[in-house]
């Protein structure tokens, strides 16, 4: 009722706009401002430790310089192919979990909440515990592969080789859950009739998976991929804990050279230009994807 | 409710008495001589009154928790034992309060100071007669070994007649590898043993402080002595190179497999659990393993071998004040007490490495603890890496390139050093140097 008074005299869009305008101000501030303030330096020679260094305007140099240096291509590389296969792994192994879960069984609810403990790991801490998983004399993970298959000693994280499979793997295992809780949500929204219509038609196991439940699931296994696309665009912790990046640069992702560039070497206004190319091609990535998804929705 | 309602007055009552006491922070890495310069303190409090908090962080972070707060002209610390290389950043950009004036008027002079120490952790521009540093903690990179392995009459006779010379201290780079390939993969007291544990860390500053141990053993130069940042020809000189080409043959002949990404604890890990012959480390960690050797482990120590000069990569940091700190005055006075014989005498008795004359020139400082004369043999020889106030932008692509060629075996030695060089051009150029 106060509320009521209070608001008596006030538009809807003016209402509309006090409710807004908290988080819109906040969004300013912390996103649209510093996004700003990043595209602007970009276009500087600004080192920020350098205290009294007034910014010199440079046009395009920092952006030609990234594009040009090779070493950045083979951080968007070593990037790229970390996001493709982690996210196949966690596209097949999540959807297949999540069929699994989705049967009733004994002991089904205890095992969906054990296989999604990783995700609620701190990602650094992932990071330390599996250095020394993989540590060739006393690590679990050489015991266990030597138990199946004898490879004698190996280093996952001391190998060029193995190295960027090192965190492909600790990737899938601490975020397939992820993907499985979303196709699990999009499998339990799939109403039964569907499938009883398909046994009426005699349609096998097989076609009622590739003709009912792949397509219901697949904008949700769409919607996972993408949240995990861009959350791994930008993996930092766990890998910096794990590899450093190394060996020498093997396992080196986009957003560690960003930081060592910024944060470590101080080359502000090049790696502001860095950081807008990058977020420019995760917002296109991004968006290119969106709009195919949507078209799946649409079928 | 009421207790609780008195408790909690109390308590903040408590916290705004101590919070008006006479105190200052003093930031330094997380390792054994910051517990021994913390008990030193306490001499202080109990002299002055003054309350000195510490706060140490992990080497990991060290550099760049202190360097951000630097940075950021932040107040959290009032002394600083900052690394060796943060001495031109700390002068240039303002960071570090000049102590000329104050050494003047309190007759601190930097001739009771070993000459290394001061060149190294207190001058900027290097040399000169500007102090921005009182020397703090003498530091190097020294070797430490299983002597009661070298002991065994099995073990030595087997050496001696394998390499026709005694199994000891090696006496050059090329007897460190054959001692290292001795042991590695051998069986002792039933477990398996490797050479030796050596620096490989790729995150901050290890890899390049174990490498350029052996660089300066080669005779490697960063810049032309006649003309600074003329760095072709000898920073990649023939004998830069074979140092290169040696240190990646030790990491693959002789360390502990996973010894890929090691540095200052995971060197210790190693030798602590006997799984390795030799450790590279720092001095500062020798008063621990001396004092923990046990079950049969006896260690001896060295300084770094020799190849085609004698050199030793240098650590160690000096002790500075401020600039942005609202109480230069109770750190000042900390420096005047830290700079005191006696102090510095209590200090290496702690287990901290005091560059005072007056202790490192006492006639029972050799013989004062096994690594003692070696810590003075390596202070005569010490080398640093850049301390330019870009020391950061040019220690970074040197541990990518170096850790790529040594642990990721990508390329040649000369292509390693050759990028490094490119990249330091770059730096230098932008730093207006070049």
């Amino acid at each position: 009722m106060n509320v009521k008074k209070k608001f008596k005299g006030l538009s809807d869009k003016a209402v509309g706009w006090l409710f807004i305008g908290p988080t819109v101000l906040l969004l300013l501030a912390i996103n649209i401002y510093p996004l700003v303030y990043a595209i602007k330096m970009s276009f500087t020679n600004f080192y920020a430790n350098k205290i009294g260094r007034e910014p010199q305007f440079v046009g395009l140099k920092n952006y030609i310089k990234v594009l040009n240096k090779e070493a950045i291509w083979e951080k968007m590389q070593v990037t790229a192919s970390f996001m493709f296969w982690t996210l196949l792994l966690q596209a097949i192994i999540g959807l297949g979990l999540a069929l699994l879960l989705n049967r009733k069984f004994k002991g089904n609810e205890l095992l969906t909440t054990l296989i999604v403990l990783p995700m609620m790991l701190s990602p650094a801490v992932v990071g330390v515990f599996w250095t020394y998983l993989y540590n060739p004399q006393v690590g679990l993970f050489n015991y266990v592969v030597n138990f199946f298959y004898d490879l004698g000693s190996f280093d996952m994280i001391g190998s060029s080789t193995l190295a960027p499979w090192a965190i492909v793997i600790v990737d899938t295992w601490m975020w397939t859950p992820f993907t499985m809780l979303i196709c699990l949500a999009g499998l339990r929204s799939v109403p039964n009739y569907l499938y009883e219509a398909a046994e009426v038609d005699r349609a096998s196991k097989w076609q009622q998976f590739i003709y009912i439940t792949l397509p219901s699931v697949l904008p949700f296994l769409l919607l996972a991929l993408l949240f995990r696309g861009i959350e791994n665009f930008k993996m930092f912790d766990m890998v910096v804990e794990l590899t450093s990046g190394g060996p020498g640069s093997a396992t080196e992702l986009a957003s560690i050279n960003l930081k060592r560039e910024a944060f470590e070497k101080w080359k502000t206004g090049y790696s502001s230009a860095f950081a807008v190319i990058l977020f420019v091609t995760i917002f296109g990535f991004g968006n290119v994807y969106v709009k195919v998804m949507n078209k799946i929705k649409e079928r | 409710m009421k207790k609780i309602m008195i408790l909690l007055f109390v308590s903040l009552f408590s916290f705004s008495v101590n919070s008006n006491a006479k105190s200052i922070t003093l930031g330094w890495a997380a390792w054994d001589p910051a517990n021994a310069l913390q008990e030193l303190t306490k001499e202080f409090t109990a002299e002055t009154g003054i309350e000195v908090n510490f706060e140490f962080v992990p080497w990991p972070n060290f550099a760049d928790r202190m360097l951000n707060e630097l940075n950021n002209k932040g107040k959290t610390f009032d002394l600083l034992i900052g690394d060796s290389q943060w001495i031109g950043a700390g002068a240039v950009y303002g960071h570090y309060v000049k102590l000329n004036d104050f050494f003047d008027k309190e007759g601190i002079s930097m001739s009771d100071f070993s000459p290394a120490t001061v060149y190294a952790y207190s001058t900027w521009p290097k040399g000169s007669k500007n102090y921005y540093a009182l020397p703090a903690m003498g530091d190097a990179l020294a070797w430490a070994y299983r002597k009661d392995w070298f002991d065994r009459p099995e073990l030595k006779s087997e050496f001696k007649k394998k390499h026709g010379y005694d199994l000891g201290v090696p006496a050059n780079w090329n007897q460190l590898y054959d001692m290292c390939t001795f042991f590695q993969g051998r069986e002792i007291d039933g477990q398996k043993r490797y050479g030796a544990a050596i620096n490989t860390e790729r995150g901050s500053e290890g890899i390049t402080m174990g490498v350029t141990a052996a660089m300066y053993a080669w005779g490697m130069e960063y810049e032309n002595p006649n003309k600074p940042y003329d760095m072709e020809g000898y920073f990649n000189s023939p004998q830069a190179v074979e140092a290169v080409e040696f240190y990646r043959k030790l990491y693959e002949d002789c360390a502990p497999p996973g010894h890929s990404d090691a540095y200052m604890v995971a060197n210790l890990d190693a030798y602590k659990s006997g799984q390795v012959a030799f450790q590279m480390n720092w001095y500062a960690f020798w008063p621990g393993v001396s004092k923990e050797d046990s079950g049969g482990r006896v260690s001896g120590f060295f300084a770094n071998p020799k190849q085609n000069v004698a050199a030793a990569t240098l650590g160690g940091q000096g002790i500075s004040v401020v600039k942005y700190s609202d109480k230069q005055d109770l750190a000042l006075e900390y420096i005047k007490w830290f700079a005191r014989p006696d102090v510095q005498q209590k200090w290496w008795d702690l287990g901290g490495y005091s560059c005072h004359n007056d202790v490192l020139n006492s006639p029972s400082f050799p013989t004062s603890t096994v690594y003692a004369q070696g810590f003075l043999d390596s202070m005569g020889i010490v080398k640093d890496f850049w301390q330019e106030p870009t020391f950061v932008e040019l220690m970074l692509p040197m541990q990518e390139a170096i850790h790529d060629y040594v642990v990721n075996g990508k390329g040649t030695a000369k292509e390693a050093l050759d990028k490094i060089i490119e990249e330091w051009v770059e730096v230098f150029e932008a730093d207006g140097k070049l």
